[in-house]
């Protein structure tokens, strides 16, 4: 009984600590600045010629496309460090990162699968695991690495009481403990997000 | 030389997936087969060509935006079809079905 009351108290305590981080949001010039960022180097390579007057239309296009589209990237960043700690950080240790991570990975699926296709020993499954991200755009780039990594496919999401589990389809199952599974499915990916995503 | 390297690997996993389609027993494995292969093969092409191309570099980024677009896009949709197949009642040729535990 008594331990049953502190576990349901620390519940709480992390439940109303999250809530205040989520209420919390970084500031409107960051958000814009970070948007204009991502759509800035997109214009450059789409349009493709670095004349002057083709970089001022596009940093104006993108300024005002930026500053009433805002919200629709930035909303689900934590709130921490400034803007160019933050850019730099994302630009210089995280994105090279998990480029070339994700960039093995799917190259190691690719040929994992055809193997599979040649000597046809699968052992399919649908398990259930749980992660730690609760927003919406973290869980989406969770569940596209877990579907780009080896031998499973996200099939649904669903959020029960505050915890969001994941339904994938495992080519061969290996275990069906949630926590070994959700160990070898989602690998040191779920890290990297909690570093930036809610 | 990596560039054709790269190019006869993309092009041996594009065949692998499409025979994959052919012989995977029910609709999810033969999914996994089409996303996998599809998008290794697909980026690896277009790796090679961006390495062949003699254009100037914000040409060869278009490469890059399109392998990227396809690593983002790919995923997306074999979820959505994996999804409404369920909805709509394809039983999974499984060992074990969580998924049909908690929404009988």
């Amino acid at each position: 009984m008594h331990f049953y009351l502190k576990e349901h108290l620390e519940e709480m305590r992390r439940r109303v600590l999250y809530e205040q981080y989520r209420a919390q949001k970084i500031p409107v010039w960051e958000r814009i600045a970070l948007t204009w960022g991502v759509l800035f180097p997109f214009w450059l390579i789409v349009s493709g010629s670095t004349a002057p007057g083709n970089l001022v239309i596009g940093a104006i296009t993108t300024l005002i496309i930026s500053s009433f589209m805002r919200d629709m990237l930035t909303k689900d960043i934590r709130p921490k460090g400034s803007v160019l700690q933050k850019g730099l950080y994302f630009l210089l240790i995280y994105a090279p990162q998990l480029a070339i991570i994700m960039m093995f990975r799917i190259l190691e699926s690719s040929v994992k699968v055809a193997r599979n296709v040649i000597f046809m020993d699968i052992n399919p499954g649908i398990v259930k695991i749980e992660t730690d991200l609760n927003s919406d755009t973290g869980i989406a780039v969770l569940a596209n690495s877990i579907t780009l990594t080896p031998g499973t496919l996200t099939l649904d999401v669903k959020r029960k009481l505050g915890e969001t589990y994941l339904y994938v389809h495992w080519i061969d199952v290996e275990t069906l403990n949630r926590e070994d599974a959700g160990e070898k499915i989602k690998g040191d990916i779920e890290e990297w997000l909690k570093k930036i995503f809610w | 030389m990596i560039e054709y390297l790269l190019l006869a690997f993309g092009e041996a996993i594009m065949v692998l997936g499409a025979l994959g389609i052919l012989r995977f027993p029910d609709v999810y494995t033969r999914l996994h087969a089409a996303t996998k292969c599809d998008t290794g093969g697909a980026m690896s092409i277009l790796i090679a060509l961006a390495l062949m191309t003699s254009a100037p570099v914000l040409i060869k980024l278009k490469f890059l935006v399109l392998a990227f677009l396809i690593a983002l896009i790919n995923p997306m949709v074999s979820h959505a079809i994996a999804r409404g197949a369920y909805k709509y009642g394809i039983k999974p040729k499984v060992v074990v079905d969580m998924y049909a535990w908690d929404n009988p």
